[in-house]
């Protein structure tokens, strides 16, 4: 559990210029929240709110999709590989390194919105329950874009996980929702987008639940193609 | 015998995903590193040093075949526990000397007051106490690649396995690799050094690999491989050097090489013509000479196919 650990501070570590720049975003909620009108502009301050959530998924898959590459690419990952570290012990490390550094994010818009919205009267509790909501489809769009990036680059992992989480979408809005449940992260970034002060989040803790288990198959897929990979290939 | 590195037969071809063409790197490959000594490892550029390494690593998988690293099949993450590796091109975390060493000693397992204790002193043993507190990413190449050898050594390895670890060096900071390395033999470690630097090799290595397009071109004790000329030198006083093909005068001192097996014959010969022997030596190639000999082979047919 150590190296995992030791891996997932050092990613979050060396990701924390994008985190910085990131969480800019949610500075501009809480100067928003300082100097509007809160009550009247509510509607305004929500908006902002969800488009903060909607960049950190983009993030997430940014961050899935680049980690391998870049270590790769640095050749930094053979120091890391050379100690008593196994690959699946490497990747779960990623994972988590990708979900702490999404969930700091997710931490700072929580705070910043339980201050601005819960001022609006929107439910503290629902502010925290959208951000789990987050956590967990940063969490699985991660691992997918992880997954993806083991055997493709960055451009082509972010296309790929892109075309997978957003299936499930087209075929929930064709075939029925149900369907948007199959790779949860559109179910639960729905929740998040569609929030309202009179509807303040929808989904159940099942869907957070179902993400969870996804997240864990397809760190368990990510590891068994990893395991094959020949990471000392020059990658570009 | 023990054997702490161990290839049986290793193949590896990289193949393009694109043009479906063959890379044979290293070829039907075999060799056994013995305990406590240091290995050169050696081959121009694109011979499959570093694959060799890389697969011993674990960092990618043979074609075919099969090895060992310190008993465990290649990539056990339990045997690299035991070993201290260290990249070509080092490359390292942004971080403080003393912070880095100590990530890399808690990966394998370490920690505490002995990590702490451990990191300082490989920092002092490679020259950079004093640089302890600065960021790696600052650093220049030849501080770098000292900062990957505190790294490699931190955990107090079994096996060094070192790929090109004074390329960036000064000479007065080789000289100091040389003796830590020749320390740590003394030690009860091995090393395996792969270097281009051949009378470092020569200087320090118990035992010489020669790899060239993927095979193994000459592997034998560095003594051995030195001499194996099989001509001895012979320098003489007082007579013409007409009487010896090849022979070279100066100042009355005359020297000509024959092969080994005809010393006796051109001993007696000088003595017959009322010479004096000065002094009767096997003479010695140097590991360029041989490196440039073994470069100059011709592929063979099976490497040429696939090239």
């Amino acid at each position: 559990m150590k190296p995992v650990l030791l891996i997932a501070i050092n990613f979050a570590r060396e990701q924390r210029w994008p985190i910085l720049t990131l969480l800019l975003w949610v500075l501009l909620l809480a100067f928003l929240g300082l100097v509007t009108d809160i009550h009247r502009e509510r509607e305004d301050l929500l908006f902002v709110f969800k488009q903060d959530a909607v960049y950190v998924l983009a993030f997430s898959v940014f961050f899935g999709g680049s980690a391998i590459y870049n270590e790769r690419r640095s050749r930094r990952i053979l120091g890391v590989l050379s100690k008593a570290v196994g690959r699946q012990q490497y990747l779960s490390g990623l994972v988590l390194g990708v979900t702490i550094a999404c969930a700091v994010y997710c931490f700072a818009l929580g705070m910043t919105g339980s201050w601005t919205l819960g001022s609006a009267s929107f439910p503290i509790s629902h502010v925290w329950f959208l951000m789990v909501c987050l956590l967990a489809a940063c969490a699985l769009a991660g691992t997918v874009a992880l997954m993806f990036s083991t055997f493709l680059n960055p451009f082509f992992a972010a296309g790929a996980t892109a075309i997978v989480l957003g299936f499930p979408a087209l075929a929930g809005h064709l075939l029925g929702p149900r369907w948007g449940l199959v790779i949860p992260v559109w179910e639960l970034g729905a929740t998040v987008i569609n929030s309202s002060f009179d509807s303040p989040g929808s989904a159940s803790w099942l869907v957070v639940g179902l993400a969870g288990a996804e997240t864990v198959a397809f760190w368990l897929l990510s590891a068994r193609i990893f395991a094959y990979v020949d990471i000392a290939v020059a990658v570009e | 015998m023990s054997f702490v590195l161990e290839f049986e037969n290793v193949t590896k071809e990289y193949r393009s995903f694109a043009s479906k063409r063959r890379l044979r790197a290293l070829d039907s490959f075999s060799l056994a590193v013995e305990a406590g000594e240091i290995f050169g490892f050696l081959g121009p550029n694109g011979a499959g040093k570093s694959t060799a390494i890389h697969l011993a690593m674990g960092f990618m998988q043979p074609t075919s075949g099969n090895g060992r690293l310190l008993g465990e099949s290649f990539g056990d993450p339990g045997a690299r526990r035991r070993v201290g590796f260290l990249a070509e091109s080092v490359a390292l975390y942004h971080r403080r000397a003393e912070r880095l060493v100590r990530f890399y000693g808690a990966l394998n397992g370490m920690g505490g007051t002995q990590l702490d204790k451990r990191a300082r002193e490989v920092l002092e043993i490679v020259g950079l106490q004093d640089h302890a507190n600065r960021n790696a990413g600052k650093f220049s190449r030849g501080m770098l690649q000292r900062v990957g050898l505190a790294q490699a050594m931190v955990n107090d390895p079994e096996l060094l396995i070192l790929d090109e670890p004074t390329s960036a060096l000064d000479p007065l900071a080789r000289v100091m690799v040389r003796e830590l390395l020749i320390g740590a033999r003394n030690a009860g470690k091995t090393i395996f050094l792969s270097s281009h630097l051949l009378s470092e090799v020569e200087l320090i290595c118990d035992r010489v690999a020669m790899l060239h397009r993927g095979k193994l071109a000459r592997l034998g004790r560095t003594t051995d491989l030195l001499q194996a000329g099989g001509r001895t030198e012979i320098i003489v006083r007082a007579i013409a050097p007409s009487h010896f093909e090849g022979a070279a005068a100066r100042d009355g001192i005359v020297s000509f090489s024959v092969p080994t097996h005809g010393q006796r014959a051109a001993l007696e010969k000088v003595w017959n013509l009322g010479g004096e022997v000065v002094s009767v030596n096997p003479v010695r190639r140097s590991l360029e000479e041989i490196f440039l000999e073994v470069t100059a082979e011709p592929l063979s047919p099976l490497s040429k196919g696939v090239q």
